[in-house]
């Protein structure tokens, strides 16, 4: 078995009287791409959001490198190394292609109030670096050529491979995915799923919703399907692929 | 002579609402703060001028920083409670301090003599010195404030983070989950725009040299919102144009008043254009007359190297 970089332990959160997540336990192995599917409404968005701090669970653990992190604000965990792109690109509309990419850089030193007014020399030289830095995504991501219009003005499809360029730009340990191909058309859809294979390789593991079963099962090295709160079905993308429930849970009967 | 005097009265209060529209430009344009309280923090730069003036012997320049550090503090008590709110509850509460602390300086009169009002002695002063002089020194001393806090704020929302806070306007959530600590950032917003109100409230003491409750009544925070609707929000140039035109149109109005006999008042009818005109610009230019300017940084040229590499 391989290292756990991510740990659910027994996670739970309810809305009102909806148990949206019903005691979780799942393993992100270091390195992997691990893929959750399940039909609409099962809580893969849910968990998703607790996992990045956006809700607390009423239950329940979140592990990261061995590290309880459930009590955690959003930017604390993105501190820690996770980064989430939304389902619905979540973008600042009204800052260009590149400010959307530099908001999300690391550490930059003109980030702090101070800073940005004094030390002016060094922060500037950091730009330059960090510009390349995201012209290189953009390019990978065919959006160069966009680097100085507003985020707005992208279509629906770029606006999706902006927001994963962005969250690429947070340098993550672990990038959580909230279906990176819907919404885009299918050949872009692969090629995104290529990028991601590609990010693996050098070092990067990722936690990826996703309903495209033929891209799943292509690149994905763990699935865990999960139903009404539950995880029902998880194993290797051809183990699940030859399970009867989750034909039944996901594709009905 | 008595034009030249009314005209260099208008040029003093455009400097000083400048100033003011300067900070809620910074909390309301670049950060999406909407902060409906801003006369309070007028009135707390106002009011510790006039009474450490009154009362102490300290230099004016001392107790206009003292005024900009009161003011931001109590920003930064504003802002621990109210930040945690949605954003049209922060307007609300806002709005409500302000009139809590003109009430405050009304019924206390310990503080400072009430609806007395509280005479406020002059800065810069020789004997002998003429009306138009004391203008002239006036004009100067706005002016010099005017033109540092403009460079300031340039250099603040052109930097990265100004982009960070144009960020939090747009999507904080995103922003947050993108490793910016919002609250932070905001309540670090309130408190340099609390600052820069209360320098604007300390001028004004030392201008009009009488201050009294009456004078902080919640249409001050209205005026400045309409300079920043008007100048064009997040543009800091804007916000010179805004307070040029609010302010000749308003002060403009008194002089009219003192020198021809219209049939109507024009103060009245000033409120009444200047109604038709902003919804006449909210209908056509929303944004203001003048736009949002991109961040011009070192990355900007990166991203055009790159472009005429590509092209070529």
């Amino acid at each position: 078995m391989e290292e756990s970089l991510l740990r659910i332990k027994e996670v739970a959160k309810h809305f009102g009287g909806l148990w949206a997540v019903n005691r979780i336990s799942l393993d992100v192995a270091r390195g992997s791409i691990t893929a959750l599917v399940g039909p609409n409404g099962s809580g893969k968005t849910t968990l998703f959001n607790i996992v990045c701090g956006l809700h607390k669970p009423d239950e329940g653990c979140v592990y990261f490198n061995g590290e309880r992190i459930d009590h955690l604000s959003p930017h604390r965990v993105y501190a820690k190394g996770i980064v989430h792109a939304f389902q619905i690109p979540r973008l600042f509309s009204r800052l260009t292609v590149l400010d959307n990419m530099l908001v999300a850089a690391r550490g930059h030193k003109g980030d702090s109030l101070l800073n940005s007014l004094v030390f002016k020399q060094g922060w500037q030289e950091q730009e330059w670096k960090l510009a390349t830095k995201a012209l290189e995504l953009l390019n990978l991501l065919e959006l160069d050529h966009l680097g100085l219009s507003p985020a707005g003005e992208l279509s629906g499809g770029q606006r999706k491979l902006l927001e994963i360029g962005r969250a690429l730009m947070a340098a993550p340990v672990l990038l959580l995915l909230d279906e990176p191909a819907a919404g885009v058309n299918p050949n872009l859809g692969r090629k995104i799923f290529e990028k991601i294979e590609l990010f693996r390789r050098s070092g990067l593991s990722f936690f990826v919703i996703e309903h495209r079963l033929e891209l799943l099962f292509d690149f994905a090295d763990r699935v865990y399907v999960m139903d009404k709160g539950k995880i029902v079905v998880q194993g290797k993308p051809e183990e699940v692929a030859k399970d009867s429930t989750f034909y039944k849970v996901y594709l009905g009967d | 002579m008595g034009l030249l005097i009314n005209f260099l009265d208008i040029i003093v209060f455009i400097g000083i609402f400048a100033i003011v529209a300067l900070s809620l430009n910074l909390e309301y344009g670049f950060t999406g703060l909407g902060n409906f309280g801003k006369v309070a923090f007028f009135l707390v730069g106002a009011y510790t001028y006039a009474v450490l003036m009154e009362r102490t012997e300290i230099p004016f320049y001392v107790a206009l920083v003292m005024a900009m550090l009161t003011s931001a503090g109590i920003g930064l008590l504003v802002s621990l409670p109210a930040l945690r709110l949605r954003e049209d509850y922060l307007a609300i509460v806002t709005l409500a301090i302000g009139e809590i602390l003109r009430l405050i300086v009304k019924t206390e009169d310990w503080l400072a003599h009430g609806v007395w009002g509280i005479t406020v002695p002059s800065a810069i002063h020789w004997s002998g010195i003429s009306v138009l002089e004391t203008r002239l020194v006036n004009v100067g001393l706005v002016y010099f404030c005017l033109i540092v806090c403009f460079t300031f704020m340039e250099l603040l929302t052109k930097s990265p983070y100004g982009r960070i806070l144009r960020a939090i306007r747009e999507d904080e959530v995103a922003a947050e989950a993108l490793g910016k600590d919002r609250v932070k950032y905001k309540a670090q917003v309130l408190m340099l725009g609390s600052a820069l109100a209360g320098l604007g409230g300390g001028l004004y003491a030392q201008y009009m040299r009488f201050i009294e409750p009456y004078m902080f009544m919640p249409m001050v925070t209205f005026t400045v919102w309409i300079i920043v609707i008007v100048g064009g929000s997040a543009n800091n140039w804007g916000m010179l144009l805004g307070a040029t035109l609010v302010k000749l149109f308003e002060r403009g109005a008194l002089v009219i008043k003192d020198y021809f006999h219209l049939p109507i008042d024009p103060i009245n009818l000033q409120y009444i254009l200047f109604g038709v005109f902003v919804i006449f610009l909210l209908a056509y230019r929303p944004q203001g007359l003048l736009k949002e300017r991109q961040i011009k940084t070192k990355a900007v040229e990166v991203v055009q190297r790159w472009r005429n590499r590509c092209s070529e």
